[in-house]
């Protein structure tokens, strides 16, 4: 038989070209939502700044943040506000301190705050909830219910009572918020997992002979990657309220480190005296990485979220 | 019913002794005793002492005690710091303030942010609902540790209206500010969820069934709209009562008021423990049984439940 070599060739052209036309993954699906939300972009961008002023901030400071001006001691109202000759850009707080250094030292510890808790809430709320919904049965039910357990204990006077008895440190913070960052995770994971269990997929892997620990890392948490992305973003905020939140009592961070919580709080003491800008930039700050985390979030959400759309 | 409600108290009861049992072991872990002062004591002195109030015991011992005191007389021991107080003294002084100003909060937040969120949902996009979504999103960063200060800047430093702390029994000039710090978070949330929910209760077939018979508007939104619109918000009153619970620290705090809060922060920075664990314990009590009165409500309003 003969075969029409030309027919052929055109056939291999056409296919190599239908190729060419790129499929839009999910990922770039996502990507190209998030992307026309412009407050969702716009948080992004201000979450940017504020990060690149942590980083870049300290090599514009003439104080360190732990420095005593002697010269602004005792008359911090006239002397403490923010000018560029002195070198305070913030002014100073109660004590004489360079209120900008504090700030970017205050805004750098908040942020690890929410790094970490959503860290620790991705891996261990990840696995836990993954476990907990592939297993199934008792294992679920006691997990699960251990959970509900932990969850309606008012987390923040447990932290507060390991803070004490543990001491007062940042590595006691961080830990603690770890501790009680990942049980809306595991939640949220555990009924997402046990939604993906019932796939086909799965159920060639099980037939395939596939461990029960690797159709958990290889197939399970892979297709978890968009939701857990989503909450965890969703979370950070929280981690960061409640360590302001302990910081404010005075319970937190401990000089001479400081976060927006403890700084707030002493903004708060002094405006009585009217050196506004104490609590100001403290406030500033805060807000507007709350505002684009929350913002942020939301585009996440719309962007990844499967079910909102 | 019954079953139900006796099947939530018994998960309460492992959640209330988990609560207690570590808090204990995290308290006994601690360094240094309770009685343990910069001039050391004898030894006798302080073997002694820790036989009075049953230190020498073994740790399953004094747990199996501490346990028994609080369930059979509601008792949390002596404090440690004001030796001639007991927590329950304590707490029997600050709790009521709490209280007061507390329910006041949550009525305030669940009746303001109802009204807002149906408000929001009944005239959508129009310049009422963006007020209201404007309020929610603002609020989300302001909470009660933000709002203290600024009420305080505005109303005490500003305009002078209101004293900027104390409690004089409850007089209303010492209520309203702490009530609006630790209300207007859980409004704004509460007004988020309602608005939403109230939206896609007016968009279902059954609203559509009662326009189409003709009922009257205020019938449609009040009688069949509002109830399960508000579900979804029953269900974070949990939550939203933790919150404020744990809230009332600040405002105690910031508005020097004498609730519980005061008493535990000086308790955790005095290491106080007895004083800390008596409060926690209290405060998880409390947020057990308000987690089983919203699911017992929400059991009963909801006819989807069946238990």
């Amino acid at each position: 038989m003969i075969v029409d070599q030309k027919k052929m060739e055109n056939l291999a052209d056409n296919l190599m070209a239908a190729e060419e036309v790129q499929g839009r993954s999910l990922w770039a699906d996502a990507a190209r939502r998030f992307s026309h939300n412009k407050a969702a972009i716009g948080g992004l961008v201000t979450l940017t700044l504020v990060v690149l002023f942590t980083l870049i901030g300290p090599s514009f400071a003439q104080w360190s943040n732990e420095e005593i001006d002697w010269a602004v001691l005792g008359q911090v109202k006239t002397m403490g506000a923010p000018s560029i000759e002195s070198g305070h850009y913030f002014g100073t707080d109660e004590l004489g301190r360079d209120l900008y250094s504090r700030v970017i030292q205050g805004t750098s510890i908040s942020l690890m705050v929410g790094v970490i808790g959503s860290f620790v809430a991705v891996v261990v709320g990840t696995l836990y909830g993954a476990i907990a919904g592939y297993v199934g049965g008792r294992v679920d039910n006691f997990m699960m219910r251990l959970v509900d357990i932990f969850m309606s204990i008012p987390y923040m006077f447990v932290l507060i009572l390991l803070l004490v008895i543990f001491g007062r440190s940042l590595n006691m913070l961080f830990i603690g918020i770890g501790l009680i960052s990942w049980f809306d995770m595991s939640r949220i994971v555990r009924g997402q997992t046990l939604s993906i269990k019932n796939k086909e997929f799965i159920e060639a892997a099980v037939a395939a002979g596939v461990s029960n620990f690797t159709i958990i890392m290889r197939h399970i948490v892979p297709n978890l990657v968009g939701i857990v992305i989503v909450y965890a973003s969703l979370l950070v905020p929280g981690f960061i309220l409640a360590e302001s939140f302990i910081s404010f009592l005075g319970l937190g961070v401990q000089e001479p480190n400081t976060s927006w919580g403890a700084l707030i709080s002493e903004g708060a003491r002094t405006m009585q005296y009217g050196t506004l800008w104490q609590i100001g930039f403290p406030l500033f700050f805060f807000t507007i990485t709350l505002f684009s985390m929350f913002f942020i979030g939301d585009g996440l959400r719309d962007a990844l979220d499967p079910k909102d759309r | 019913m019954f079953s139900f409600i006796l099947k939530r108290l018994l998960t309460a009861i492992p959640t209330l002794l988990i609560l207690i049992i570590v808090s204990f072991i995290l308290m006994h872990s601690a360094p240094g005793g309770p009685f343990t002062s910069e001039r050391a004591l004898p030894p006798q002195v302080e073997a002694n002492i820790n036989a009075k109030y049953g230190l020498d015991k073994p740790l399953h011992e004094q747990i199996f005690v501490y346990v028994k005191s609080i369930v059979l007389h509601f008792d949390f021991g002596p404090s440690f710091r004001y030796k001639d107080r007991s927590v329950n003294d304590l707490i029997s002084d600050g709790f009521p303030v709490t209280l007061t100003y507390g329910s006041i909060s949550a009525l305030v937040a669940v009746l303001f942010g109802v009204t807002m969120g149906v408000i929001a949902a009944l005239n959508h996009n129009t310049w009422k609902d963006y007020t209201a979504l404007g309020f929610t999103f603002t609020a989300q960063v302001l909470p009660n540790f933000v709002m203290a200060p600024l009420l305080v800047l505005l109303f005490t430093l500003q305009l002078g209206w209101l004293p900027g702390g104390g409690w004089e029994g409850g007089k209303a000039q010492y209520i309203i500010m702490p009530v609006i710090a630790l209300s207007t978070s859980y409004m704004a949330t509460i007004a988020r969820i309602t608005r939403s929910s109230m939206l896609e209760v007016l968009n279902s077939n059954f609203i559509r069934t009662a326009k189409a018979k003709g009922l009257p508007y205020q019938r449609i939104v009040f009688k069949h709209a509002l109830k399960p619109a508000l579900l979804p918000v029953l269900s974070y009153m949990g939550p939203a009562m933790v919150g404020l619970i744990t809230g009332s620290v600040i405002i105690d705090m910031y508005f020097s008021t004498g609730g519980i809060g005061v008493l535990f922060v000086n308790g955790a920075l005095n290491r106080d423990y007895s004083t800390i664990m008596g409060i926690t314990i209290l405060v998880g009590t409390l947020t057990v049984l308000l987690n089983l009165v919203v699911d017992v409500l929400y059991a009963w309003i909801d006819p989807k439940i069946r238990y």
